[in-house]
């Protein structure tokens, strides 16, 4: 218990020396990492009963020729895909604000100072160091979100092509 | 040249009867006039004998006065000899008295030399102090105090000589206390009102959760500026508390004039920092506008497209609300010819949907691009204001500098902050678009495929 209060508060102590933005950045990783852990758990669990079912409906076809087959599995292969590949831009998306965020506390935390330089004319450094931890916190969190988001979508993106194309080869046709 | 001569004639007369002349009307030709000064001129002779024979009548008199003045001067000559005399026999009783009182005072006169120093400490004490605003009319005693001390003629009673002790005292044991009173505040707009005031040691005064501060000496008005509304909050919960804890934000300048409050009523608000950015930043937020409006009513169109479509995928008969019912439209007219044939009809009838889907998408994309680019202009745009301000006053001065650099950083947040959620908001709706796309694109033919089979 005590050692959990020491963790609360050394993350307090964190947020209040990174300023606001802090919460920000906080808030876009804990989305972009739900919506990562969603994709692995769907690749895992719900994923390979869309997979089946498609096949399932696939091999039933009496004839897998025709101009009608094709489009038919045209039809099939685009609905699970998009179910498969779905959700993925929003995480791309949040990999790539998460600098723009952190920079975001950089300019924040940089207006600050410059107010600190404007009202004590710059004779005070220890009154601008709160600033410039505003500043360069915000940077630090916002490059670890990144960064820790880019290797996630990496796999998350490699995954569900790699399942998209294995899910046309499951479809074969006669010829 | 008529109207010169009337004019002439006019001053000439005009300065006759300032000079108190018989002449009354005013001359109406030249001649008149000559007339009219000779005449007075005969008036001022007969006034000039007539004084001159007053004084011969006076001159008699005259020797009389003077002896008269003469046996004065002699008189007060000799007064004044007696008094010069006088006082400097004073002088040296004065002297003398002055040197018994000297000697009588001893050591009291260290006494009051310390007690000078430590009234006039006292009373700038007071002058700053907080307490002033609850005690008013401190400083007065001390002023008589200290003018006594100086003076020559006058010395402390031992009753002041303790109330100034009784001041001290009271002003550390005021330092550590938090009390309620009442007092007159004066408001931002100039008004004033007797409010219960709360007053935390000599740090701050809080009054209705408002932050107060003192000017001249022992008047007290709302700061124009208030701390966050945490604090303020956290002063009306002060006030109201009875007993135990409550927490509270005091300033730690406070006991030596408060310069924390006051650099913070300097600090800009958020619309002031807005302001900051200049015309850049101006233009950056409206850009942020146009590109949320357009955001928002892409998102209200597509969600509504998508409803219909997901109804149209359900139904079996194509309905013309839709994209993809105008595409199974295109298939139902065409029901007899080959697959081919019906495939390129489709493609052609898909092509057509897709402006209406994918407008304004393209301008989302390049809003959140252009965004920090503006911002950056904007960062610039401050440098060179900047680099100005060193050019004209020196690198010397930081403050002269602040402005234009603070300038360039507010329109870097500007473009940060209209790009981020345009970033979000066009991947939202550009999802949305590319579903209905795909649904169109990649389905359609299967969906007419799987119809077709089902018959």
């Amino acid at each position: 218990m005590h050692a959990l209060n020491d963790a609360w508060a050394a993350v307090n102590a964190f947020m209040a020396s990174g300023g606001p933005v802090l919460f920000l950045i906080a808030g876009l990783t804990f989305f972009m990492w739900t919506l990562i852990f969603e994709r692995v758990f769907y690749f895992h669990k719900s994923m390979k009963g869309d997979v089946q079912t498609a096949v399932d409906q696939w091999e039933k076809r009496s004839e897998r020729k025709s101009w009608n087959a094709h489009q038919i599995r045209y039809a099939l292969i685009s609905r699970v895909s998009e179910k498969i590949n779905s959700n993925l831009d929003m995480i791309q998306a949040c990999v790539s604000l998460a600098p723009l965020f952190g920079l975001l506390g950089t300019v924040w935390g940089m207006i600050n100072v410059f107010e600190v330089l404007a009202i004590t004319g710059g004779g005070d450094a220890k009154q601008m160091a709160s600033g410039v931890s505003m500043a360069t916190i915000p940077t630090m969190a916002g490059m670890v979100a990144a960064l820790s988001g880019v290797f996630a979508n990496t796999y998350v993106t490699r995954k569900a092509e790699r399942e998209s194309q294995l899910l046309e080869d499951h479809l074969t046709m006669d010829h | 040249m008529k109207t010169i001569a009337k004019r002439l004639i006019a001053v000439a007369a005009a300065g006759l009867i300032s000079a108190g002349a018989v002449a009354e009307e005013k001359a109406t030709s030249l001649d008149q006039l000559l007339k009219m000064v000779q005449q007075s001129k005969i008036a001022e002779t007969k006034e000039h004998r007539q004084r001159e024979a007053e004084f011969r009548r006076q001159k008699a008199n005259q020797q009389a006065l003077l002896t008269k003045a003469q046996n004065t001067r002699a008189s007060e000559e000799a007064r004044s000899a007696e008094l010069e005399k006088k006082y400097q026999e004073q002088e040296v009783a004065v002297q003398q008295k002055r040197k018994q009182l000297d000697e009588r005072m001893g050591s009291l006169k260290e006494l009051f030399g310390h007690l000078t120093s430590t009234a006039g400490d006292l009373r700038a004490n007071l002058q700053s102090s907080l307490v002033s605003a609850q005690y008013p009319g401190r400083t007065e005693f001390l002023d008589k105090l200290i003018g006594k001390m100086n003076s020559q003629t006058k010395l402390p009673t031992i009753d002041e000589i303790e109330r100034l002790w009784y001041e001290l005292q009271r002003e550390i044991v005021e330092d550590g206390k938090v009390v309620k009173f009442t007092g007159t505040v004066i408001k931002p707009n100039g008004e004033q009102a007797e409010q219960e005031v709360v007053r935390i040691g000599n740090f701050n005064l809080v009054s209705n959760g408002k932050y107060l501060e003192m000017t001249d000496g022992n008047k007290m008005a709302e700061l124009i500026r208030q701390p966050d509304s945490k604090y303020q909050s956290m002063a009306a919960d002060l006030q109201t508390a009875t007993s135990g804890f409550s927490p509270v934000g005091i300033d730690p300048t406070g006991p030596t004039g408060g310069s924390y409050l006051k650099a913070m009523i300097n600090s800009p608000s958020i619309v002031e920092r807005w302001h900051q950015g200049g015309p850049v930043g101006y233009i950056i937020s409206a850009v942020g506008v146009v590109a949320m409006l357009l955001a928002i009513w892409r998102l209200i169109v597509l969600s509504g497209v998508s409803a219909r479509v997901n109804a149209q995928l359900r139904s079996e008969t194509p309905n013309t609300n839709n994209p993809l019912g105008r595409v199974l439209a295109v298939a139902d007219e065409n029901k007899g010819v080959d697959g081919e044939t019906l495939e390129l009809k489709m493609e052609e009838a898909v092509l057509k949907e897709r402006p209406a889907i994918e407008s304004g998408l393209n301008l989302l994309k390049i809003i959140s691009m252009v965004a920090p680019l503006l911002g950056l202009l904007g960062t610039v745009v401050g440098m060179i204001v900047t680099f100005q301000a060193i050019t004209i006053f020196g690198a010397g001065d930081p403050k002269a500098m602040a402005g234009g650099i603070s300038g360039a950083l507010v329109t870097t947040v500007l473009g940060l902050v209209v790009a981020i959620p345009t970033v979000l908001m066009h991947t939202i709706v550009n999802g949305r678009a590319k579903r209905i796309l795909h649904i169109l694109d990649e389905q359609s033919t299967g969906i007419v495929a799987e119809n077709a089979e089902r018959k």
